[in-house]
């Protein structure tokens, strides 16, 4: 898994600075009155990162194959929190805060440990509410407030 | 003015009634966070930051920068104090520099002394503290007023070695160290130039015209990365909590555990200042020390007190040594020490030389206000460390999706952008995955912050130089400083080959 992942990395990496390599050749290459522009540093980090991609391609390579423990990982309730996650972030600015909040909490929790449905329902209320409160009543702050609708 | 009286003038400061509650709730989460296993001082630090801009927001700058830092470095500096309470009643260590306290602290609490190796640790890592203080006071003068006379080649050459010890000591494999610190300093190069005012690599998108946040990296990196793998790899523990008697140590074990608290704390203390070898290493250098220098070698793992006293005083003194080359150096010697670099420039305080002469307020209130906390922690820790032990109880359901709402709040309070907020997300996805296959995550944030400050020395230099390179290696300090890289770097290597266990910094 580890090496499946080194060699997936290098490569990637590799490209990252190649990519970056080209893009800095694009920049113009001296500012007025220096002899050194804006190009020269992301240059040389990118011939770093290319000459340390190769050199790890190199010890994945060498190294001989070995069997991790394998290790079983919860991806049901990972992918879910994720996905709640993402639904979270995006609709954040439409619904606004106190509701995503509260929503995305109580889902995580439950997903996490189906039980405790009234302590959920209570800790995700007040954490969403007390946070809005505290940051946009008392500290003045900006949070997305209420849908238009509501 | 002398020394004494900018410490009276930062007393002055600390000793406001915000400043002491900001010193207060600091260390009190600082605990919390030792406590937890899961969160260590890196993510607590990070996950703070956007909390504390907003509450000191209503502050003129100079206060809100130095009341902040005086939060986040109580955290710090209280994950160390907390760190050991795990370690000691359920084996578990909350966060890796009490890695080794567990060896005799574990078995000092089945034998039924938890007690005693509570408050010896507790003792410990307050005089550690304090004496770590008084050196950062009689060394923070003279070490900015040398570094003031580096010029941008001594100073680029030196935040080379600070990078290079980093990742010379980050993980398993340098390479991959080195790949992340590099990855680290290119993040940093997007957005607006600031020398020439040219955009590089952000493809006319608007958002990337100021860069790349740090924060956002920071928090999504470490505290969404951490959670993410809580969720993946769930483990049952039902530790039971050993049993506190007897709070306060009997005066043998005093006795016993004077000699390595005092040498834990000055050894931890170099080992501190050192960039790139943090309090995990101080910890375990010193309990190899005691155990050297012990009469009774035996001993050590079957419970003895100075297998306690010895790595609890010597992770807080390094927590304490590293503020001393960012303060003075303005170079971060370690993951911790970065995120509150780029939490002072988040203040525009630029931590270096200048900052003692700049923002005397900020640095010696800090200072200061380390001499409150670590008291404040002494009284916290010794009576209230039964109330700590019950933090670990806290239900995970809780406390992983609130994780995530903070960081999501905290990055979006600051950033007010859903595009900030998808970065985070994806930073915690691939901050899992580069956990999982030992791409230390701590030289990258490291690069980010002291990517601009590389490049600006760089060209400098370059342009002093006009273009010539080896100004870098005609100059003696620089070239020294890149000798000292180079050895760091290619040493463990060489160890490796021969066949030697390198001890490296799993904390960053």
């Amino acid at each position: 898994m580890a090496l499946k992942f080194d060699y997936i990395a290098s490569v990637l990496f590799l490209a990252v600075g190649v990519l970056f390599i080209i893009g800095s050749k694009h920049l113009e290459s001296s500012s007025y009155g220096s002899a050194v522009g804006p190009d020269i540093f992301p240059l040389i980090l990118g011939s770093g990162l290319v000459l340390l991609s190769i050199r790890l391609l190199y010890e994945t390579f060498i190294t001989k194959n070995q069997q991790g423990r394998k290790e079983k990982l919860q991806y049901k309730p990972f992918l879910i929190i994720f996905a709640a996650t993402l639904v979270y972030i995006l609709t954040l600015e439409t619904i606004g805060y106190v509701i995503t909040t509260f929503l995305f909490l109580f889902v995580c929790f439950q997903t996490m440990e189906r039980s405790k449905m009234i302590l959920s329902l209570i800790i995700s209320a007040c954490f969403s509410g007390l946070v809005y409160f505290l940051y946009v009543e008392v500290l003045k702050g900006t949070l997305p407030d209420w849908p238009i609708w509501f | 003015m002398s020394t004494l009286d900018y410490l009276f003038q930062g007393f002055g400061t600390a000793l406001i009634w915000y400043n002491i509650l900001f010193a207060f709730v600091g260390v009190l989460i600082g605990t919390a966070v030792g406590v937890l296993p899961g969160i260590g001082p890196m993510s607590g630090v990070a996950l703070l930051i956007p909390v504390t801009a907003s509450i000191t927001g209503g502050l003129p700058p100079e206060h809100a920068a130095t009341s902040a830092i005086i939060l986040l470095a109580g955290v710090y500096y209280g994950a160390m104090y907390g760190g050991s309470t795990t370690s000691i009643l359920l084996n578990t260590p909350g966060e890796s520099s009490s890695v080794v306290t567990t060896l005799d602290g574990y078995q000092m609490a089945k034998k039924g002394r938890a007690g005693s190796a509570l408050s010896i640790a507790a003792i410990g890592s307050f005089v550690a503290g304090i004496i770590t203080l008084v050196a950062l006071i009689a060394l923070a003068k003279p070490l900015s007023a040398v570094a003031l006379k580096f010029g941008p080649a001594e100073y680029f050459s030196l935040m080379l070695l600070g990078l290079g010890a980093v990742s010379g000591l980050a993980g398993k494999s340098v390479t991959k160290a080195l790949i992340m610190t590099v990855l680290g300093l290119l993040l940093g190069t997007i957005g607006i130039d600031n020398v020439s005012g040219i955009a590089r690599f952000t493809f006319d998108v608007p958002w990337l015209y100021q860069g790349i946040e740090f924060l956002t990296i920071a928090v999504g990196l470490f505290a969404v990365g951490e959670v993410f793998k809580t969720i993946l790899e769930k483990e049952e523990e039902d530790n039971e909590i050993a049993r506190i008697n007897n709070l306060l140590p009997s005066k043998a074990e005093l006795k016993e555990s004077a000699g390595p608290i005092a040498r834990g704390s000055l050894l931890g203390f170099f080992v501190g200042i050192l960039p790139g070898a943090g309090a995990t290493l101080a910890s375990f250098f010193s309990y190899i020390l005691e155990k050297k220098i012990s009469k009774t070698p035996s001993k050590f793992g079957t419970g003895t007190i100075a297998g306690v006293a010895a790595p609890e005083s010597a992770n807080n003194a390094a927590s304490g040594g590293a503020m001393i080359p960012l303060l003075t150096l303005g170079i971060p010697g370690s993951g911790t020490t970065a995120i509150l670099m780029g939490a002072l420039m988040m203040y525009n305080v630029q931590p270096g030389p200048l900052l003692f002469e700049d923002h005397p307020q900020v640095a010696w209130g800090l200072i200061a206000s380390m001499f409150i906390g670590n008291i404040m922690l002494l009284i916290l820790n010794l009576p209230l460390v039964k109330v700590f032990a019950k933090i670990i109880q806290t239900p995970k359901q809780f406390l992983i999706p609130m994780i995530i709402a903070i960081s999501i709040f905290g990055v979006y309070a600051v950033q007010v952008s859903t595009y900030d907020l998808l970065l985070l997300l994806g930073c915690g996805l691939f901050g899992y995955f580069l956990n999982k296959n030992d791409y230390p995550i701590a030289p990258l944030v490291l690069g980010l912050v002291l990517g601009p400050m590389v490049e600006n020395n760089l060209r400098r230099a370059l342009t002093i130089s006009n273009g010539d390179f080896s100004v870098f290696f005609t100059r003696p300090i620089s070239l020294l400083f890149l000798i000292i890289t180079f050895l760091w770097l290619i040493i463990p290597f060489l160890m490796k080959k021969r066949g030697k266990d390198v001890i490296i910094n799993i904390e960053g």
